[in-house]
């Protein structure tokens, strides 16, 4: 019976599942729960996942929701997935557990603070929180700075690994959000930062064509947004001129 | 050779990590990392932790931060460890993977952010953000609800447990945390969720003694602030 992958492709944590079984050729039915029509508080989703997020899975009778514990259950259940992605060495595995840990409340915390209230907020038509949104870039920057200096300076990939783990995909599955963002602010934000843009090629060179093949609709959003923005401003500045 | 646990018994992962070390023996050494004289930002303990944070562990030459990874890390590593504090089950563990997971930005955030914004606008050292405030309350009473009607919804313990995991403490700890707001607050906010409440005294009760002596630091602060909050309104009541 096929692994039942419920999520939504626009939703950071739901692709980073979805490349990581597709690249270890885990026999998967992904069911999108649309998190733009609201499907995530649908009475059928909530028996799922009573947090009502995504990802969630379904193996067998075993129902499980937060992505780390997926990606860590899915490298423990599937015999075929490569060692590398959670190695049992338990001062590697340990490592690899701290980044996870602190990813929710720095690189995720950043992002999602950022990307929701400078893009998503006001396209969505919900209240625009400025503060929140240079909060969240302050994170972030800080983050990705950490990324820079510590957890990237021993290797190609996190916490001194040559290959990489389900941390390197959780992580470049986060740093892509900053995609919706207009060209510029993405740039500004990334481009100090020569170890994590490399480090994101690196993952995406280890779980191709899957990476790009996920990150899409991703695209799509992106360039309707930037087509958006770009209106919006064509607007707002024949308005200043009349 | 002991395991060197960095910490400040003010910091709830903190208490988690060395309570969990001593209900199971674990031979170590405690270090204190004093948060409130900022000793987690000097350049010794940026050696041990660059994100200077506690706690964090030095067992021979390995250096680990994060709690939860400290956590797991300290059943794996020390053989004499009960397996009902990290089952090898499969399922088992990975429904503890997801409580811990979840912990971070819901419980921790909440509980943290409101403790945090409440004692300093309470302490006049810190502009007040009511917002803030609010918004922290909101996500902790939303966590709350969750425990009560999820988590704990199978078991006397997370995720369906008839014994505690390390999920339990690490939660736990960070309730006790909301021991520092008022009386008449920590009442209002835990008082409705009542398997919670009684979660967080089956967890004392399978840590005794270690618990209450852990937090002994947390009632003394807690004391003190009480107090300088009735000075500062007896004060204010007489201008």
């Amino acid at each position: 019976m096929a692994l039942k992958v419920y999520a939504d492709r626009m939703s950071q944590p739901s692709r980073a599942v979805l490349i990581f079984c597709k690249i270890n050729g885990i026999d998967v039915e992904e069911i999108r729960v649309d998190i733009l029509k609201n499907k995530q508080y649908s009475p059928e989703y909530k028996a799922i996942n009573p947090m009502r997020r995504v990802p969630a899975i379904v193996d067998g009778r075993f129902k499980l929701f937060e992505s780390h514990a997926i990606l860590i259950y899915i490298c423990c259940a599937f015999p075929g997935v490569a060692s590398h992605w959670y190695p049992s060495d338990l001062f590697k595995r340990s490592k690899i557990h701290s980044v996870l840990d602190w990813h929710h409340s720095n690189l995720r915390r950043g992002t999602v603070g950022l990307v929701f209230n400078t893009i998503l907020a006001p396209l969505n038509g919900f209240p625009s929180n400025p503060q929140a949104a240079k909060e969240g870039e302050k994170l972030l920057t800080r983050s990705l700075s950490k990324l820079e200096d510590f957890w990237l300076k021993d290797g190609r990939f996190l916490v001194g690994s040559s290959q990489p783990s389900i941390a390197d995909i959780s992580l470049v599955c986060e740093i892509m959000q900053l995609e919706l963002l207009s060209e510029e602010d993405h740039d500004r934000i990334l481009s100090p930062y020569k170890k994590v843009v490399q480090w994101i090629e690196d993952t995406k060179s280890a779980t191709a064509p899957h990476f790009d093949e996920v990150h899409g609709i991703l695209f799509k959003a992106q360039k309707r947004f930037r087509e958006r923005m770009a209106t919006e401003s064509v607007k707002n500045e024949v308005k200043s001129k009349l | 050779m002991a395991v060197k646990v960095y910490g400040d018994r003010m910091s709830q992962p903190s208490r988690a990590v060395l309570i969990f070390c001593k209900i199971n023996g674990i031979d170590f050494e405690e270090i204190l990392v004093d948060i409130s004289k900022n000793q987690q930002l000097s350049p010794e303990y940026k050696a041990i932790n660059p994100m200077y944070q506690v706690p964090a562990i030095v067992d021979g030459r390995f250096t680990l931060f994060e709690s939860h990874a400290i956590l797991i890390y300290i059943c794996c590593a020390f053989p004499g460890v009960a397996s009902h504090w990290y089952p090898s089950d499969l399922t088992k563990r990975a429904k503890i993977h997801s409580v811990l997971d979840w912990h971070h930005s819901n419980l921790r955030r909440g509980s943290a952010g409101l403790v945090f914004n409440t004692l300093l606008a309470q302490l006049d050292c810190h502009q007040s953000y009511p917002q803030v405030v609010n918004q922290a309350e909101g996500i902790l009473l939303r966590s709350l609800s969750r425990l009560e009607n999820f988590w704990l919804k199978d078991g006397r313990f997370l995720v369906g447990g008839s014994q505690p995991s390390i999920a339990d403490i690490s939660l736990v700890c960070e309730i006790m945390q909301l021991e520092l707001l008022s009386e008449k607050e920590r009442d209002r906010i835990l008082s409705p969720f009542k398997k919670v409440v009684q979660w967080i005294e089956d967890t004392k009760i399978a840590t005794a003694p270690y618990f209450d002596e852990v937090h002994g630091v947390l009632f003394k602060a807690q004391k003190r602030f009480r107090e300088r909050i009735k000075t500062q309104s007896n004060l204010k009541a007489k201008l």
